[in-house]
């Protein structure tokens, strides 16, 4: 006898919420195959009359699909490789090392999480623009090479947990702190490394702000900014925009079925900090 | 020795040492300057004393933009952040029960989540049309009146603005996003369940050898158990909806339509930096959503004791 | 290990040399013998094949320059461009359709156009161009933008429909509602159906000046004149219109592109997106989007005096160089060319006739083929016809124009949407624009 029992009705209960939650995406993919005016019509149908599977050519056609495409694939896997790189060799600073005024540093490290972007984007906007990167990728990459609180923190938590004596053992062996880092740390914390390129990947992904400020040329939009192009062009031709919207969410999805315990994980290591 | 340790671990978080120097410091005390300044990004910054902050307070005495943009943060994160606790504790618990198919009912949970942001604004958009939408078709199908969403002012929280309003027309605009909030809230779902998982189960068997019911079970186990995460998804939660801006720019038009509903601080201090650029204002602006933040946060450290386990 | 381990930091440094050359990539090549003008806009849909057709004709016939247009999202045309402006890397062209002429050149940022062109050219331009034209792209008695192409609304009404009922032409904005009520009284079938007109803030201007509404001065260029000018004018009640109506059946180049909306014998009415309205076809009746709420609207009509004719509020799209731009002189050469000034007339008229678009002279007008255009679309007649009239006013050119036209959009939005009073939105939303003139006048 357990809490965890349902009670009667759970299963109607359970398929009206999760109905409720994924009808939006079922209305999103059926409506971007529908045609305009099975959209516009009066009673609602569900069902695409006829399959309209030209939309997403369409879609594709009316911006620079693959470029916008290619642009967020780099901007995900610079963005990963910045934050690896620099996350795990701070993370491993912050928990490995004994240093004077290290958890007063690690507490100033906390506090600017609680930090509002809103106060730092003027300033910071002008920071990019003398280092020259205003207009380029790199003004959304480079800030990712020095670290990321919350991935920091996140990492941290993670290799505080490993044994000191597989470390002391590697000393001992002659590795430096940074060959410490390398073959003791890293491999075994490949699960929280996932996790952080992961949440990283959909933060980039998602990254609406950063192109709005800081790129100037189409040519360097990622989708999330060159799909907002796509909406004030084609405003009235909602099954166009659907279609698009559809191709940019399925990259997740994908993500999302194939990195699941990843992702769960990730979500849940947020949590510990509560 | 100690020296030695001090340059190894400085050496180590270097990278993050100085982006927090020259992305974080630096831009902090900036911006806190320039909130004393006239400036406008293309010309020198001119020190012009409290003026702004003096302006901000003649906005929120006369209902100006400020005041206004600080009604609705105040409504959007209330709401959405009072609801993601009741609704993501109840269907937590409601997806620890052993059902069939319970990994699937937690999967299309999680699903909207991945959804990336503009992708949810176009969906939402979609869905909310008050002519064309399939939500307002659902509405008026079981007999409700349909919503105007994001084309009217409206608010769920207080009575509609004017008498003119028919009734049954309550849900607009902000509504629409708080909506949208509460759509992704698997992320908040996996954080419950991890915590739901980590309660003793001999806690409850011991109530149940007591005769205690599932309600009386959940009041005195469950919710107590709760509580860290709870606090936690509360703190996060409205600093969260305090920044929010991707969705709230892409519904709004760009400017906090219709009639400045959805106008945001965080959408509002956007657009008098960067469309009026008046930067100085911005600044202030900032400055004193910083300082809420803070005093919001530091309160609610303060009072978790009480309730906090 | 090892072998993951190298993968790992391949992969690393594939991703950087990867993001390295695409940024080398892109740095504009200097081999190439013409100078690239780059030129933003923000036309999309039906227009975006003429806009680069046009781009097309003009780098066909130039050796010496080569346009690169850019589509920017219109939303954030302001945005992209205040901060490429501060980033340092401005466009070379803009074109743009809000009244932002007056500020930005008194912030300095765009290129006055005396600058570019000859002063034989000016005295020219200033007779071809129609007087609203002149007016969009002037502050402080200089020309900052060569404008392309006029916006013009015009108050269309079903006389058939009107005759059926008794009803005569409304002359007034309370004529409007007498009309929405004689036609479909409020409160049939759940108040859901109503044959009206459109409350929509963002027209709020054009039926403002349609029904003889004014800005109290629209003389703003006097700001040009010394310091003490300045005061008086300041003392004076600033440029305001002196009421705010609500709109008629507007019309503009779009709709009649589309002419069927305006031949059906009632229109129907579906909002899109945000608070933009647009019509969709002739269906049986006008369908607000809900119950209506003109009836809260009475106190925001009121009794004008008659409107003169062919009177409206104008706005239009225009060209700007900014004062960073590094080819001006080609930016000069395509606008000239896309305006069909100094000789392109007929390839501007082809360009005009094929958007629907109305030219911002009498000389492209007067091209063959834009008369064959008004053949075929008879209604553009009446805009073209209004497009030379003098009453054609817009945003007075002030450098806050951008926040006088936001303002009243906002006050507008209010009345609609919040029920507020009419009288006192505007009082406070012109005070707060008096108050920024006053700062904006006191800084320089």
């Amino acid at each position: 006898m357990n809490i965890d029992r349902p009670p009667r009705l759970a299963q109607l209960w359970l398929l009206f919420v999760t109905t409720l939650l994924a009808a939006p995406i079922v209305w999103m993919v059926l409506s971007s195959l529908k045609s305009p005016e099975q959209i516009a019509a009066a009673p609602y149908s569900w069902w695409p009359r006829p399959w309209r599977w030209g939309n997403y050519a369409e879609a594709v056609q009316a911006i620079p699909f693959l470029r916008y495409l290619g642009n967020s694939v780099v901007l995900c896997l610079g963005s990963v490789a910045g934050t690896l790189f620099s996350c795990s060799l701070v993370a491993y600073g912050f928990s490995r090392l004994r240093w004077p005024g290290r958890d007063l540093v690690f507490g100033l490290l906390i506090a600017t999480m609680l930090l509002p972007w809103q106060v730092t984007m003027i300033p910071r906007f002008l920071v990019i623009r003398e280092l020259g990167l205003y207009d380029s990728l790199w003004a959304l990459v480079l800030p990712k090479f020095f670290g990321e609180a919350f991935y920091i923190f996140l990492l941290r938590q993670f290799f505080l947990t490993v044994p000191q004596e597989m470390i002391d053992a590697a000393r001992v062996d002659g590795c430096s702190e940074l060959g410490v880092l390398w073959r003791v740390m890293l491999p075994l914390a490949r699960p929280a490394l996932a996790t952080v390129a992961l949440l990283e990947t959909i933060a980039a992904w998602n990254d609406y702000g950063g192109p709005l400020l800081y790129l100037n040329d189409p040519k360097r939009f990622p989708l999330a900014y060159g799909l907002e192009q796509f909406v004030s062009a084609h405003s009235s031709e909602t099954h166009l925009l659907l279609a698009a919207a559809v191709l940019f969410t399925l990259p997740m999805v994908l993500l999302f079925f194939f990195a699941q315990r990843a992702f769960v994980r990730g979500v849940t290591t947020t949590g510990i900090k509560g | 020795m100690q020296r030695r340790e001090l340059q190894l671990g400085i050496a180590m978080i270097g990278p993050w040492l100085i982006g927090f120097f020259v992305l974080t410091l630096y831009p902090f005390c900036a911006s806190f300057y320039w909130s004393f300044c006239d400036y406008d990004l293309l010309s020198e910054p001119r020190w012009v004393g409290l003026s702004n902050y003096r302006r901000l307070a003649s906005e929120l005495a006369s209902g100006g933009p400020f005041s206004r943009a600080l009604a609705n943060t105040a409504y959007y994160a209330l709401t959405s952040v009072g609801l993601s606790v009741v609704l993501g504790i109840a269907l937590a618990v409601s997806l620890t029960w052993q059902v069939r198919g319970r990994a699937l009912y937690r999967m299309l949970c999680f699903l909207p989540t991945v959804v990336p942001t503009v992708a949810a604004a176009v969906l939402w958009m979609g869905l909310l049309d008050p002519q064309q939408g399939l939500v307002n078709g659902v509405l008026e199908s079981v007999g409700l009146s349909s919503q105007g969403w994001f084309q009217s002012t409206s608010a769920a929280a207080w009575p509609p603005a004017w008498p003119g309003d028919h009734a049954g027309r309550i849900l607009g605009s902000k509504d629409g996003l708080v909506l949208m909030s509460l759509w992704g809230i698997g992320n908040l779902l996996v954080i419950y369940l991890a915590a739901l998982a980590d309660v003793p189960k001999g806690l409850y068997e011991a109530a149940e050898l007591d005769g205690a019911g599932r309600l009386r079970q959940f009041r005195h186990i469950t919710l107590p158990m709760l509580t860290p995460v709870i606090f936690f998804n509360v703190v996060m939660g409205l600093i969260q909806s305090v920044q929010a801006f991707t969705q709230i720019y892409l519904v709004s038009d760009g400017q906090g339509d219709p009639a400045g509903s959805t106008l945001t601080l965080s959408l509002h201090l956007f657009l008098t930096a960067f469309k009026d650029l008046d930067m100085g204002y911005a600044s202030a602006m900032a400055w004193v959503l910083f300082v809420l933040v803070m005093l919001i946060t530091t309160w609610l450290f303060r009072t978790s004791r009480h309730w906090v386990i | 290990m090892t072998t993951r381990k190298l993968l790992t930091s391949a992969i690393l440094l594939a991703t950087l040399f990867v993001l390295m050359a695409i940024d080398a990539a892109d740095t504009p090549q200097t081999s190439n013998a013409r100078e690239e003008i780059v030129f933003w806009h923000f036309w999309g849909g039906r227009d975006r094949p003429i806009v680069e057709k046009i781009v097309e004709q003009f780098n066909a016939s130039q050796r010496q320059y080569t346009v690169r247009a850019i589509a920017m999202p219109g939303s954030n045309l302001d945005l992209k461009f205040f901060l490429s402006v501060a980033g340092g890397d401005p466009p070379d062209l803009l074109n743009h359709d809000d009244p932002i002429v007056a500020d930005w050149a008194h912030r300095g940022v765009l290129t006055p156009l005396d600058e570019l062109a000859t002063a034989d050219e000016l005295k020219r331009l200033d007779a071809w161009l129609f007087p609203a034209a002149r007016q969009l792209g002037t502050y402080d008695e200089r020309l900052y933008a060569l404008c392309n192409g006029l916006d013009i609304r015009a108050l269309y009404c079903n006389t058939t429909l009107l005759a059926e009922h008794g009803l005569g032409l409304p002359e007034t904005t309370g004529d409007l509602d007498v009309i929405a009520e004689t036609i479909a009284p409020s409160g049939d079938a759940a108040g859901r159906r109503r044959m009206g007109y459109l409350p929509d803030p963002r027209r709020l201007w054009a039926w403002g000046v349609v029904f003889g509404g004014r800005f109290a001065n629209p003389q703003a260029r006097g700001l040009a004149e010394r310091r003490s000018t300045r005061r008086r004018l300041l003392q004076r009640s600033l440029g305001w219109p002196t009421t705010v109506v609500v709109m008629g059946l507007a019309s503009s180049r779009h709709s009649v592109r589309e002419n069927k909306h305006l031949r059906g014998r009632r229109f129907r009415c579906s909002p899109t997106a945000g608070t933009r309205w647009s019509w969709t076809g002739n269906g049986a009746c006008a369908t607000l989007p809900k119950p209506s709420r003109l009836t809260s609207l009475q106190p925001f009509l009121f009794q004008l005096r008659p409107a003169e004719k062919n009177a409206g509020w104008v706005n239009g799209n225009f060209f700007v160089v900014p004062s960073r731009a590094r080819h001006k002189q080609g930016a000069w050469q395509f606008m000239k060319f896309w305006t069909g000034f100094d000789g392109h007339e007929a390839e501007a008229a082809a360009a005009c006739a094929a958007g629907g678009w109305i030219p911002a002279s009498q000389q492209v007008v007067d091209q063959q083929a834009y008369q064959q255009a008004l053949e075929r679309w008879p209604l553009l007649k009446t805009f073209v016809r209004l497009a030379s009239s003098p009453d054609q006013i817009p945003v007075p050119s002030l450098p806050v124009a951008s926040l006088y036209y936001h303002e009243v959009v906002q006050a507008a939005q209010e009345v609609l949407y919040r029920g507020a009073d009419p009288a006192t939105t505007l009082q406070q939303a012109a005070a707060r624009v008096r108050q920024r003139l006053q700062e904006v006048l006191d800084e320089h």
